[in-house]
């Protein structure tokens, strides 16, 4: 390899990062303000730093009821798509009469997404009784095709002779899947678990239309709701976003490789 | 080995009904999610197809329609509108892309620290868009935001711009702030195929006398195509859906600066409660989705598959 000079790259990088991150500075330097967070020219650093915003946030809105909403619907989610999609990964990874039709079905229901479909949407889960309800956020985004597929490479990875083996020790499919498929596909249940969590945790269209109580709410809906009421007048709007943003934040940072792996290859393997 | 699973195998007539029990049991295990795609991805596609012939409201019974809500929508304004802006973030996707590009190469080069760099970039992209919204409207804010600042601070502009009041400006600022979102997906998708392209074509060329630049164009920009196509597919599924970035901005206004069609689907759906209409502007907003899919798809003279983006 010839040598090049490492200063522009890290000096480019560095300019795309400082863009990148300025936002989240912005709002943090904003939430913590003890100044009128209007005064001009802003403070580049807080003057007076207090946490008085994220108290109030917590006294002005029922801030832990959208919380348990949205850990709640999220959960659903999470265990939906963990075993709903292990099931189906597991049936394609096996021949059967149908398959390619299942695949097609698949395929297509890939080019849906979910905001041409919200009115039959709206319409069907009014039907099922479920609007206003924990379950009724939650189903549409029970199960994903992109997760289904990574079940499905997982598990075609483990050697046959091994599922054989299972199966003349006369294990059922069943417990096949739970004691020697899923141990063995970690990476896949981790990249499941971490998309099907944000997904439904940054989810806000299907919340709106769907929830009718304040008691429903979930976190999104709370901060847009929050929006509309107090329009940009208070810090304690941008204590919400850092509060709302931490859990999604964290949870990245820590599964950061899943999360990738996850989305690279619903990307690249359709 | 292979001998005893022989054995262990039925035979005849058993086979088959164990072939059919396995068959059965395997469709059991894709029924629940089956189900849900059929309850929430193809009887919606029907459904909204149908309902868009119809005129229906939830009290009053479905009576046909014919065309013409479709015809409807040829003098409804607002609805130009909201394709034309529609159309305009799709057009703006590439503007990413190239972005993207260029920070794909650069942290695909050998230097320290590159995984930290691209875990900053990517840091916007699984958060929550609604907060991001939030954020950009900060951002942009006409008082204190830090770009007015900014640029009153470099004598750039006299009067601080209200950039999601003004006609001009609210739009390309929505897909600025859709733009900063997506950007570390865009990289991640472009540096998974710079790593694809082996290195000897890079060194065999460079042995045979090829500049930096002369590589690029001819070796690592043709071969990068089919990630450079799938990206775009992604990014116009993002941004043709990015209900949420402009319903907290700017709710589709000033007027309807920043009407997108699904913006106006949601109206018209859930605020007029005008179920058939939306369902018509469904379709058109649809078939657009699948024409520039199925575009991308051609030009990129391969099948790049499909991305969900939620």
């Amino acid at each position: 390899m010839q040598r090049y000079p490492r200063w522009p790259i890290h000096l480019a990088l560095m300019l795309a990062g400082f863009v990148m991150l300025v936002p989240f500075y912005w709002v943090l330097k904003t939430s913590v303000s003890g100044e009128n967070i209007y005064a001009y020219p802003p403070s580049i650093v807080p003057r007076g730093a207090h946490l008085f915003y994220y108290v109030d946030v917590w006294y002005s809105i029922p801030f832990a009821r959208y919380f348990l909403n949205s850990v709640a619907v999220s959960a659903i989610a999470v265990a939906g798509n963990v075993v709903f999609n292990a099931m189906a990964g597991y049936a394609l990874s096996h021949g059967f009469r149908g398959k390619d039709v299942v695949l097609l079905l698949f395929l297509s229901c890939m080019m849906v997404p979910f905001q041409a479909t919200i009115i039959p949407a709206y319409l069907i889960t009014g039907r099922l009784g479920l609007l206003d309800s924990w379950l009724g956020l939650a189903l549409p985004q029970c199960s994903t095709i992109i997760c289904i597929f990574v079940f499905k490479a997982s598990f075609d990875a483990v050697p046959r002779s091994l599922i054989d083996a299972a199966r003349i020790d006369g294990l059922s499919e069943w417990r096949i899947i739970w004691h020697i498929m899923m141990p063995l596909s970690k990476a896949a249940i981790a990249t499941n678990v971490i998309l099907a969590f944000i997904w439904s945790w940054n989810n806000f269209l299907w919340p709106l239309i769907m929830t009718r109580s304040a008691d429903m709410q979930t976190l999104p809906l709370g901060l847009a709701r929050f929006l509309s009421y107090q329009e940009d007048t208070t810090g304690a709007l941008y204590a919400f976003c850092i509060m709302v943003l931490a859990p999604g934040l964290l949870l990245f940072l820590l599964a950061q490789k899943e999360f990738i792996r996850g989305l690279t290859s619903g990307a690249t393997k359709g | 080995m292979a001998i005893a699973v022989e054995a262990a195998r039925p035979r005849g007539k058993a086979l088959v009904r164990h072939r059919t029990r396995r068959a059965l049991l395997l469709w059991c295990f894709l029924a629940p999610s089956l189900a849900i795609f059929l309850l929430y991805r193809i009887i919606p596609v029907v459904w909204n197809l149908v309902l868009s012939f119809q005129y229906w409201s939830p009290l009053a019974e479905a009576e046909p329609a014919g065309l013409d809500h479709y015809e409807d929508l040829l003098t409804d304004d607002v609805f130009w509108q909201a394709l034309w802006n529609t159309l305009i973030v799709i057009a703006s996707a590439p503007i990413g892309i190239a972005i993207a590009l260029v920070l794909a190469l650069l942290v695909n080069a050998d230097i320290r620290g590159r995984d930290v760099y691209r875990t900053i970039i990517f840091l916007s992209y699984p958060l929550m868009t609604v907060a991001v919204a939030i954020i950009w409207r900060w951002m942009f804010d006409e008082r204190v935001g830090l770009i007015n600042y900014v640029a009153r601070s470099l004598d750039l502009i006299d009067k601080p711009i209200p950039f999601l009041n003004s006609f001009t400006w609210a739009l390309p600022s929505v897909i600025v702030a859709n733009i900063w979102q997506i950007l570390g997906f865009y990289m991640i998708i472009l540096l998974t195929g710079l790593q694809n392209i082996p290195h000897e074509l890079h060194e065999a060329a460079a042995i045979d006398g090829a500049g930096a630049l002369h590589r690029f164009w001819r070796i690592t920009l043709p071969l990068l195509k089919p990630s450079l196509f799938l990206a775009f597919v992604i990014g116009m599924l993002n941004s043709i859906t990015s209900f949420d970035l402009v319903y907290v901005m700017t709710g589709g206004g000033p007027g309807r600066a920043t009407e997108i069609l699904v913006t106006y689907i949601y109206k018209l759906a859930f605020v007029q409660t005008k179920f058939d209409a939306a369902a018509a502007v469904t379709m058109v907003f649809f078939v657009l989705l699948l024409g520039t899919a199925w575009l991308a798809n051609r030009l990129a003279g391969g099948n790049v598959g499909a991305a969900e983006t939620e």
